[in-house]
């Protein structure tokens, strides 16, 4: 196939409903005959259930099913299995599931909730990563070492769900070399909040023994595995279909309240409808965890990182989750930007009783970079170097090792930073610079991957002519399955994009997928459709050599028809040859699959890690100006210009799109979103008029230049770009005010009341006592390799 | 007691306790979902309809308050049953992603065209600081509106 055709800015075909208000997301359905559930949720941050008494609440009117624990035996999670569906005795966050009820209605359902019988003693609490890792602190998981162990390899103990390192070669060799500065930075960021605009919603119904969960995720066979893992059934017992999505961004990539509507709709015989309230999101969000990162490099004065440590404490909230995962991407973010000599790493998740956090768009890797970043800035100003020098002088090239030892391919981040050269010098200065501001800039990079990993497809011809996508994939908004995949599949037949039906996520029609996430949909499905639609057109082309009287190798498939090369309106329509198939060896299909090679890191060199190396790193360059005002802290972005590495542009348009989007994600990160949590151990903001997302007035038009042409096993050279865009944001906007003020910035967001403390240098310093100095001090299990102990 | 309501040009009649917020009124008993109850507070826009020709959060809007009005839904927007011009720009422009704003944008912005067709980029950013969207990062949709004003 010429799979240029695969590259077009096909629009969405989901647009126009969407704007029409006639898109069914899972809010807006209603079937017959549903109940409406409420879930019962913890209103202290630990303790015991000394009782819990239902009985009343069953009598309360409309009441159909109330479950609890009793109903739920299992436990999930990533690496170990510590979390049950209900609280089980113990409570260990405030807003932790105690019981759900399903009712007629949900003002019966929420009646009854408060007619529920419930008494918690209460019990000690940790609520930071301080209290968590001081000595003698309550464990938040007493019996941890009795949980399942899913995944082996990562180091645990106390309070410490998940431990996993990095170290090679000889760190303290390093820094004892006489020709070394050592330049230490620590950091400290909170927790994002996803506001994804539809919350999380389910309908579940129980029909011939099996559970159907109508869901707003993006990872149906997760939910699927999970809900049966949680309710004790087979996994086979459970289908997960999935509507459109209203929004993702990371918080849908895991199970959320879709077991409890399964259970009550097996309990009552009805369809059972929950929507998590605004409240409810707010609170329980799995947001983007807070962490706390000491970074310490010995650097020589022309520039050379000799060593490099670091230790990045992941607050995982009172169950691991995704964050156990996520101490894997540490190495990656923190060691895949700059050529190190000697580097050990130590990425710790810890339990707090608060709300769990989760995944949110590239994940792990907005804090590292912004602590990477800043880190980078302040060794370039201890070694007088221009810190554009000092990154040019130091980004990966092509042959040289990440942290884990894993050799990149191609030289992308220094040609990327020379694009950026060329826009910077392309602008306009700003006009607002003189107006008594100050003024700053900042050029940032960064190292984001794509989450490769399992992926099936079906590719179904009809006998009119188009062609049925079959995936487990869903559309969160990115427009991946709306416009990349169609395209692929389109560009390999010979058909308009539009003659791609994709068909909505469903686990009883395709194969497993491990979900839409992690910049993954257009490489891992992609690759996996584009292999179905191969399928399919090996078979048409074969029926067609006949009924053309060619051969197969002499046929191209272009606009609808299959032809004869070179003679173009020649041959057939396809649905002609797909109707001849039909008729005489019966429908034409192709399946697809695909998985990511892996890639080895060096070996000895890291422990508990779930990727040692990355299949496809992609690569990220901002550039931003601010204007800081002195009198009120409040920081207006001037201009913000990103190069993006993005293997190859299927469709610019849409890229385009998700980068303006991160990036404005990005800028609310950086600037205004904060995520508090009271000494109650409550999330202090519980909806829009105390987090505050970014609004058309805050925002710039990105100036965007997509970088093509990088290695990458992605299909037709794609790599992920949804998920990179905001990977860069807080590092560029924090290294920007820097720059603009001189002062040094450890913590993020930059409200104005914070950078009016910078400015008056009223900001006490950060210290981070928990965080021991020695590096080897920070560990549960001494790393054995690298002979740095 | 039973409300009477003129939404899209229909007459409807609600048993619905009066205070019921109006949204939910228009996605339960009428299965307009197009209206978005995302915040509940007034701040996100997208469960905006028009009141009397005014962009009006209806989920702050007790339904008997509603009474005597003419609402507008995304739903009624459309033109001989095809897209409205801000509509048919915002599908040009390729703004839409998730889609969950558009709803409440479309009655925002629907209005902004028919009332201030000299809007500036300025202009309009301003006017949608009562719609929030957390996909786009806005500016396709300034450019949609911008597009939609040039070909008025
Ligand atoms: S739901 Fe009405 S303004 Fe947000
Ligand atoms: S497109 Fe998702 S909220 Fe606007």
């Amino acid at each position: 196939m010429s799979d240029a055709s695969a590259t077009m800015n096909f629009g969405r075909r989901d647009a126009a409903d969407k704007l029409r208000g006639r898109t069914r997301y899972t809010i807006d359905r209603y079937l017959p005959g549903m109940l409406h559930a409420a879930v019962l949720r913890a209103d202290v941050p630990s303790g015991r259930i000394a009782r819990l008494d239902i009985a009343k609440a069953a009598r309360m009117p409309g009441v159909r099913a109330i479950v609890t624990a009793a109903d739920a035996p299992g436990m999930v999670g990533i690496g170990i299995a510590d979390h049950p569906l209900f609280a089980r005795d113990v409570i260990r966050y405030d807003g932790e599931p105690i019981a759900a009820i399903a009712a007629d209605t949900l003002i019966q359902a929420r009646a009854a909730l408060a007619a529920i019988d419930v008494e918690i003693e209460p019990l000690p609490v940790v609520l930071t990563m301080a209290d968590a890792l001081a000595p003698d602190a309550p464990l938040v998981h007493p019996d941890w070492r009795n949980y399942e162990v899913l995944l082996e390899g990562g180091a645990r103990g106390g309070n410490v769900a998940w431990e996993a390192t990095v170290v090679r070669g000889d760190v303290d060799t390093a820094f004892a070399r006489p020709d070394v500065e050592i330049i230490e930075s620590s950091f400290r960021v909170g927790r994002q909040n996803h506001v994804a605009f539809e919350p999380r919603a389910v309908i579940a119904s129980y029909e011939d023994e099996r559970f159907h969960i109508e869901t707003s995720t993006q990872v149906p066979w997760s939910v699927r595995n999970a809900t049966a893992r949680l309710l004790a059934v087979p996994a086979s017992q459970v289908r997960v279909t999935v509507p459109p999505v209203g929004g993702g961004f990371g918080l849908k990539f895991d199970i959320a309240i879709e077991p409890f509507a399964a259970l009550l709709a097996r309990a009552s015989g009805r369809s059972v409808r929950l929507v998590n309230s605004r409240e409810e999101e707010m609170l329980t969000c799995l947001f983007r965890e807070n962490a706390e990162i000491r970074i310490r490099s010995a650097v020589t004065r022309d520039g050379e990182i000799a060593g490099r440590e670091a230790v990045v404490l992941m607050d995982c909230g009172a169950y691991g989750g995704e964050q156990i995962f996520l101490t894997t991407m540490t190495a990656h973010t923190l060691g895949g930007n700059y050529s190190l000599g000697a580097v050990r790493l130590v990425s710790r998740a810890v339990y707090t009783n608060t709300a769990p956090n989760g995944a949110f768009r590239a994940c792990n890797g907005v804090y590292n970079t912004f602590a990477l970043e800043r880190h980078t800035d302040e060794i370039a100003a201890r070694i007088g170097m221009d810190p554009l020098a000092f990154r040019r002088r130091n980004v990966l090239g092509d042959g040289d090792l990440g942290a884990t030892g894993q050799v990149f391919e191609g030289d992308v981040l220094g040609p990327m930073l020379d694009r950026m050269d060329t826009m910077r010098d392309a602008a306009a200065m700003p006009p607002e610079r003189a107006d008594g501001r100050l003024y700053g800039r900042a050029t940032a990079v960064g190292t984001w991957f794509v989450f490769v990993g399992p992926s099936a497809a079906t590719v179904n011809m009809n006998a009119d002519g188009t062609a049925t996508l079959v995936t487990s994939g869903v559309e969160i908004g990115s427009g991946s399955m709306m416009q990349a995949l169609p395209q692929i599949v389109a560009g390999a037949l010979g058909l308009s994009p539009n003659d791609v039906i994709v068909r909505a996520a469903d686990t009883d029609a395709a194969g497993y997928d491990v979900g839409v996430g992690g910049g993954r949909t257009t490489v891992s499905l992609g690759a996996a459709s584009l292999s179905a639609a191969q399928e399919v057109r090996t078979k048409l082309l074969k029926v067609a050599s006949e009924m053309i009287e060619a051969a197969p190798e002499d046929l191209v498939m272009r606009s609808g028809r299959i032809e004869i090369a070179g003679a173009p309106g020649s041959g057939r329509l396809i649905s002609e040859v797909a109707a001849r198939a039909q008729g005489q060896i019966g429908p034409i299909s192709g399946t697809g699959a695909f998985t990511g090679a892996g890639v080895p890191a060096m070996p000895g060199c890291v422990a508990g890690h779930f990727i040692d190396a990355i299949d496809i790193p992609v690569f990220a360059v901002h550039d931003c100006e601010v204007a800081v005002d002195t009198e009120t802290g409040h920081v207006e972005v001037l201009s913000y210009r990103v190069v993006q590495d993005v293997g190859r542009a299927l469709n610019p348009r849409a890229i385009c799109g998700q980068i303006q989007g991160g990036v404005v994600q990005g800028l609310g990160y950086a600037l205004h979103e904060e995520v508090t949590i009271g000494s109650n151990g409550r999330v202090c903001q519980n909806g829009f008029e105390t987090y505050r997302v970014p609004l058309a007035l805050d925002v710039v038009p990105v100036e965007i230049n997509l970088y093509e042409g990088a290695p990458s096993i992605g299909p037709l050279g794609t790599k992920g770009a949804g998920e990179v865009p905001i990977l860069n944001v807080a590092a560029a906007v924090a290294c920007a005010i820097a720059d603009a003020t001189g002062k040094p910035i450890r913590e993020l967001p930059l409200t104005p009341p914070r950078v009016l403390e910078l400015l008056l240098d009223q900001r006490s310093t950060l210290s981070l006592p928990h965080i021991a100095e020695a590096w080897t001090d920070n560990l549960v299990r001494p790393h054995s390799a690298g002979g740095s102990n | 007691m039973s409300l009477s309501l003129t939404v899209n040009g229909d007459h409807l009649t609600s048993a619905a306790d009066p205070v019921t917020p109006l949204v939910d009124v228009l996605r339960e008993e009428s299965y307009l979902t197009g209206a978005k109850p995302v915040c509940r507070e007034g701040f996100c826009g997208a469960c905006m309809v028009l009141i009397d020709g005014n962009p009006t959060p209806s989920c702050l809007m007790p339904v008997a308050l509603a009474q005597g009005y003419d609402i507008r839904t995304v739903e009624g927007l459309a033109v001989n049953g095809g897209l409205n011009p801000i509509q048919a720009a915002l599908e040009a422009s390729d703004a839409v992603q998730c889609g969950m704003c558009f709803p409440g944008m479309v009655v925002s912005l629907t209005h902004l065209l028919t009332t201030c067709p000299e809007a500036t980029r300025d202009d309009i950013r301003a006017a949608l600081t009562g719609n929030i969207c957390r996909c786009t990062g806005y500016e396709r949709i300034i450019e949609a509106t911008l597009l939609a004003l040039a070909t008025k």
